[in-house]
């Protein structure tokens, strides 16, 4: 099925750093993703939303590379990247984080954004061998951006400390601020607020705009409407694993459908609590 | 020379290339996450190549197996190792694509079981459940050395040889190479997704780990001057996982202590224990059991071994002083630690 009831994109908005169209998967039978199609301005923030199972975060999965999809196309940019291994994927610059924190628990905090430092040379063992002074030279400017990264998220004060052994707000701190290391264009981020307290979702959103202020496209999963109308610019409507709508979510409130499938339950939620 | 010193060095010549093994397991399994369950296979394939690149041709000796060469002694030795590393790479490139973790190593048990029944009925090989036998010993027309004198001697020279495997292993380990190995063995996924090409990366850690176990392997037959099946039962994989896991999974210092813990005091030392009158062999039997138990009681009490993983801290990752002063706004982020820290419990879903 296609989607046909998305609307035309708008001609003010900007050009698309990142987009789908009619991509598909099942799981068994199950169609997760049933043909979803947006874009995703570059230079904002967007928000991905939906009614749970409406299959967000497979979607992210299948941008990202994590999982390939079945049918449709993936662009990022104006190179098709459809079934791009994720590493490929991530080193056109998009980088993504995941709705349940996955820090590599054995490093420590900061090698965990060393290991996201792009265009390593020490990676490769003859210049380990040959080029040592290369790879120190390069070692020590990650070293310093990484822990500057980390100073601006605060978790500079945690920098040795084994990364499993953070709390779950800090380890959500570290996977937004581990994609940053590697300088991303694009940005997905999978609930970068679900189960943090008011003052850290402050925060993060915080992070997001600045994010944003230095050219950054973000994509974000997030359920807090709230959250969503401060810091998104566009909204992209997940339903039955098809895009239902996108637009300011001004706009999508009075769009009959998008808030029978979802909004209607949340702005009562909302609106009561 | 007394028996006592030839016991000594044999032990000596054990503990260090257990060391040699266990490093390139460690590197396999201790820092990429690769459960490498046919590693003694890679061992036998280096130590088969040692001994029948340095036997002269076949014709004549009663044996049987391929090339023939007799060529001298570290030639033979490298090129021991450089095959175990080509056997990896097509190992690598069939199972490493598809398969994690325990489907990895069910399929890699199978395969050392595959390479030991092969190379036990398929005699024109490496002669088949003989194996080989009378490998010429390293130097032997150089430097004229006796039986006595040469188990020290080639004990120096394995302690040498280990030595500078584990000058370039830290080497590895230390690099931004060795991260992100330890990367992928924390999650593989996290990893692809920060442009990690895991595949690359396991066949990298695969490679050189397999050298090592070829040359560990290679050093046994020219210390010994045989090798056959019986050294390299599937089961013998094992042991080598306790030297690492005894000695402390993802140091490499660690595993000289494991092999001494395991290989030199427990495997070889009772052997030359006195034999218990009436039970031949019950010795070691005995040491398939302490080091079972052993295993069992490590991974219990102790899973991180005697000398655990080091964590790498900044000072020694390059950070300048002045790149460790507090940062400005880190002191404020310490004063306000409600905002991270209290999100804690709630956050851990």
């Amino acid at each position: 099925m296609t989607a046909d009831p998305v609307p035309a994109p708008d001609r003010t908005t900007p050009r698309a750093a990142l987009s789908c169209d009619g991509i598909t998967k099942a799981f068994q039978g199950v169609r997760a993703v049933n043909g979803a199609t947006f874009a995703v301005p570059e230079g904002l923030v967007t928000a991905l939303i939906g009614p749970n199972g409406a299959g967000k975060t497979t979607v992210v999965n299948i941008l990202s590379g994590s999982m390939t999809c079945d049918g449709g196309t993936e662009r990022v940019g104006d190179a098709e990247v459809t079934n791009w291994p994720s590493h490929r994927i991530a080193r056109l610059g998009l980088m993504r984080t995941f709705q349940l924190s996955r820090e590599l628990g054995g490093l420590t905090v900061l090698e965990n954004l060393l290991v996201a430092a792009p265009g390593q040379a020490g990676e490769s063992l003859l210049n380990v061998f040959l080029r040592p002074s290369l790879v120190r030279r390069q070692e020590r400017e990650n070293v310093e951006r990484a822990l500057d990264v980390l100073d601006t998220y605060g978790l500079f004060h945690l920098r040795d400390n084994r990364a499993s052994d953070l709390s779950g707000g800090q380890k959500k701190l570290l996977e937004i601020s581990r994609a940053v290391m590697a300088s991303p264009r694009i940005l997905l981020l999978d609930e970068p607020m679900a189960g943090v307290n008011p003052a850290l979702i402050e925060r993060i959103g915080g992070h997001i705009l600045d994010l944003k202020a230095t050219g950054v496209t973000v994509l974000m999963i997030e359920h807090n409407l709230n959250v969503v109308e401060r810091i998104c610019d566009h909204v992209i409507v997940l339903a039955e694993g098809r895009t239902l709508a996108t637009g300011r979510l001004g706009d999508l409130r009075e769009n009959a459908e998008v808030v029978q499938a979802y909004l209607g339950e949340v702005i009562d939620a909302s609106t009561h609590g | 020379m007394s028996n006592v010193w030839y016991y000594v060095f044999t032990l000596v010549f054990f503990l260090f290339d257990y060391f040699i093994l266990a490093m390139g397991l460690n590197i396999q399994y201790g820092e990429t996450g690769i459960l490498n369950f046919a590693f003694i296979g890679f061992v036998a394939i280096g130590s088969y190549v040692t001994g029948a690149l340095a036997l002269p041709s076949s014709v004549g000796t009663g044996q049987h197996y391929i090339f023939g060469l007799g060529l001298p002694f570290p030639v033979n030795l490298l090129l021991g190792g450089v095959a175990a590393s080509g056997f990896a790479v097509v190992v690598a490139l069939i199972t490493l694509r598809r398969l994690r973790t325990d489907y990895l190593a069910m399929v890699l048990i199978s395969l050392s079981l595959v390479l030991y029944d092969v190379t036990n009925n398929f005699i024109p090989l490496f002669n088949g459940a003989d194996g080989l036998y009378n490998v010429p010993e390293p130097f032997a027309g150089v430097l004229e050395l006796t039986t006595n004198s040469f188990i020290p001697f080639f004990a120096a020279v394995t302690g040498a040889i280990a030595l500078l495997l584990w000058l370039v292993m830290s080497r590895i380990t230390r690099s931004p190479q060795g991260r992100t190995f330890r990367a992928i063995r924390d999650d593989d996924v996290v990893a692809a997704a920060l442009g990690k090409d895991v595949f690359r990366t396991q066949l990298k850690s695969m490679l050189i780990g397999s050298f090592y176990a070829g040359i560990g392997g290679g050093l046994i037959i020219e210390f010994a001057g045989s090798f056959n099946p019986t050294a390299w039962l599937p089961g013998e994989t094992f042991v080598v996982f306790a030297v690492i896991i005894v000695g402390g999974v993802g140091n490499n210092v660690g595993m000289l202590v494991g092999s001494l813990v395991v290989e030199t005091l427990l495997i070889h030392l009772p052997a030359f224990l006195p034999s218990i009158p009436n039970h031949p062999g019950l010795i070691e039997y005995f040491d398939t059991v302490v080091v079972g138990v052993l295993l069992m009681a490590m991974l219990w009490f102790r899973p991180q071994g005697i000398v655990p993983e080091r964590l790498r801290k900044a000072s020694s990752l390059g950070g300048s002083d002045h790149a460790l002063v507090a940062r400005g706004s880190d002191a404020a982020a310490a004063a306000r630690p409600a905002g991270v820290a209290a999100a804690g419990p709630k956050g851990e879903r």
